[in-house]
């Protein structure tokens, strides 16, 4: 304990040097700005920002990288929140209830939870990768393609079940996901799938395309509707801080957010937008009225901002620990660790001391940094919500297109964006739920490499997944997650999951 | 609302059974894969079928959706502007195209007045264009704009 007391005294030391502090403070400024706008996450945030790193220190480059993906995850948060403007896969959770919030004039305590949620899963996200980083390291390394199918399996019918009034409704939803998924050229085999003979349709379709489409187009095409038919309100501010009562409402939400995040973090897979999920999800399942979700319950904004930033520290594991990249934005970190002539390996912690606990130390720092800088702001952000509606969404949906067309510079991802937020808005009007659409696009691809590489090394036998007891564990947990509410309570009181 | 019910489940069914029919006949390939790239949609277009048959047998409760109503009209409109603004973008440039957009549909969300209908638009996508070519190093089409200037 003292040793690890001792290692992060010293991350903190580097993380707290003069010009490491003003790197992580431009990160997370610029990182903001970039979340700020649609259509660029923090992955590709990270990677437009790379060449800012040449030529520095190690510690310093990561660092100052670090910050832009703090950074940027808090940015999409607030267009999530104001705008319902998704800016990538993890916030699609947080425009559910933070655009409700919004629109009830709680905006405010909205914007503010969801930074004060960030900071304390930050913190604790740092506390358990200095604890818990080499035993877990251990458990990553069990998970293999049967495993991580298994994980994908019981992630998604979790959220399935439990996203809208109807299972089977839900279950159309994350299909249709996936369907998307396995639009484009095949990874393995490398033919095309679904393309039509339209070569931009090669690469597949865009989470980034799917997740305005659906979300902010399909709601701007709603409110159009309401504002003609005299029935759109959006209620005036009331408070622009959080009240001690919203805060005590969301602590046990910020801190199963925290510890359930991290713990999905380390595993592979599309970690922090599944952790965003569960977590939501898992608040849904305790509430005692889980009819307020997505009507504007800060618990729904509180859980999934905690779990995707604890996800973020539990996703550093296996790089750190390993020398494996698990995700996109650590496959980032990875290359330029890379480029400043650090090899990520199971030896980092002793050959570049600095490197590691710089990274973890500056973790911390940008994290407390994000809230100095964010919680000010939110009083100028709730502005935004002061022009007319008439002029608001326009506007929205032009810079919208902005980040839309910069993902492949293509005009055909526009009319995609249009069509799915027709799409998007018939779902609504039918109560199909549109979450699981973006968790399966996120999986899909995941999920089908996992299955096929399990089966190449079973030689087409199923059996190998019986052999497995974490991957039966986890089936059975999914089935569980599915079949619970309908038997238990048939007859009964109306279920949770419909009311 | 037990007819839009229906109608959704066909259109559940119709995608699966489409997507079902690519599928089976999509090229074959293996490479020491069992599944190889056909299985996997197979299962996923057999499971849309499924799902939309048993939506269309027993609908999922009558839903609290709201019925189309004739103010459904101005959200196709837009829908329709968006279409013409994505390819516009383009063709015409970001610039024009996201002028001629807002105040096509600032008048559509009800705005009444033409001096601020013409200013806001003029300004918005003038500054929205520097913002993001200038600023953020992210090219933005010109369209017509750029061979009048070559």
């Amino acid at each position: 304990m003292i040793e690890i007391m001792n290692h992060l005294g010293y991350g903190l030391q580097i993380a707290l040097a003069p010009i490491n502090l003003l790197y992580a403070f431009i990160g997370c400024l610029v990182g903001t700005l970039i979340g700020v706008l649609p259509g660029i996450g923090p992955a590709g945030g990270m990677a437009l920002l790379i060449p800012l790193t040449y030529g520095k220190e190690p510690a310093s480059a990561i660092i100052l990288l670090a910050g832009i993906y703090y950074g940027a995850m808090y940015g999409g948060s607030t267009t999530s929140i104001l705008l319902n403007v998704p800016g990538e896969a993890a916030s699609v959770v947080t425009t559910l209830d933070g655009y409700q919030m919004a629109r009830k004039g709680r905006a405010g305590p909205a914007l503010s939870i969801a930074a004060i949620g960030s900071f304390i899963a930050g913190t604790i996200g740092v506390a358990l990768l200095m604890m818990l980083g080499p035993p877990m390291a251990k458990v990553a390394l069990q998970f293999g393609p049967a495993e991580t199918f298994a994980l994908m399996v019981f992630g998604l019918s979790t959220v399935t079940s439990l996203a809208g009034k109807s299972v089977r409704k839900g279950l159309v939803a994350s299909t249709f996901g996936l369907m998307l998924a396995t639009v484009g050229s095949d990874l393995p085999t490398g033919i095309l799938r679904f393309t039509f003979d339209i070569p931009k349709l090669m690469e597949g379709v865009d989470i980034i395309v799917v997740a305005i489409g659906l979300f902010a187009v399909s709601e701007i095409l709603s409110s159009a509707e309401e504002m003609r038919a005299g029935e759109f309100v959006v209620e005036k501010v009331d408070r622009i801080w959080l009240s001690l009562q919203d805060f005590r409402r969301s602590v046990g939400a910020i801190l199963r957010g925290s510890f359930l995040g991290f713990l999905i973090g380390v595993l592979p897979g599309a970690a922090h937008v599944t952790a965003s999920f569960l977590s939501y999800t898992l608040e849904k399942r305790l509430s005692k009225e889980p009819e307020r979700f997505g009507q504007g319950e800060i618990r729904g904004v509180a859980a999934p901002e905690s779990a995707n930033n604890s996800a973020a520290c539990g996703a550093l594991i296996p790089l750190l620990t390993m020398g494996l990249p698990a995700s996109a934005v650590t496959a980032v970190l990875y290359g330029a660790l890379l480029m400043t002539g650090v090899r990520p390996s199971p030896f980092l912690f002793q050959k570049h001391p600095d490197v590691a606990w710089g990274l973890i130390g500056s973790m911390y720092i940008g994290n407390a940094m994000l809230l100095i800088l964010n919680l000010p702001l939110v009083a100028v952000w709730v502005k935004i919500l002061k022009t007319p509606p008439r002029w608001l969404f326009p506007i929205v949906l032009a810079i919208s297109f902005v980040g839309v067309y910069s993902v492949n510079r293509s005009a055909l991802d526009l009319l995609l964006a249009t069509i799915l937020g027709v799409l998007g808005y018939c779902m609504r009007r039918l109560d199909y739920p549109l979450a699981p659409v973006i968790l399966g696009l996120v999986l899909g691809d995941l999920l089908e490499q996992a299955l096929r590489q399990t089966l190449m090394i079973s030689g087409g036998s199923l059996e190998i997944f019986w052999r497995s007891p974490i991957a039966m564990t986890l089936f059975v947990l999914a089935a569980a997650v599915v079949a619970l509410p309908q038997v238990l309570y048939r007859g009964k009181v109306k279920p949770a999951v419909e009311s | 609302m037990i007819r839009a019910e229906r109608i959704g489940a066909t259109v559940v069914l119709l995608l699966g059974a489409g997507y079902l029919w690519e599928a089976i006949f999509m090229e074959e390939v293996t490479i020491g894969d069992p599944l190889g790239p056909k299985v996997f949609p197979i299962i996923l277009g057999a499971l849309m079928v499924a799902i939309g048959f048993s939506l269309l047998i027993r609908p999922a409760g009558v839903s609290q959706s709201q019925p189309f109503t004739k103010t459904a009209a101005s959200a196709l409109v837009l829908a329709v502007l968006l279409c013409a603004y994505g390819f516009g973008i383009e063709w015409i440039g970001y610039p024009v195209a996201t002028f001629l957009f807002l105040l096509a549909a600032s008048r559509l969300l009800g705005e009444k007045s033409w001096v601020a209908g013409l200013v806001i638009p003029l300004a918005v996508s003038i500054g929205v264009f520097v913002l993001f070519t200038r600023a953020l190093d992210i090219p933005l089409p010109l369209g017509f704009i750029e061979k009048l200037m070559e």
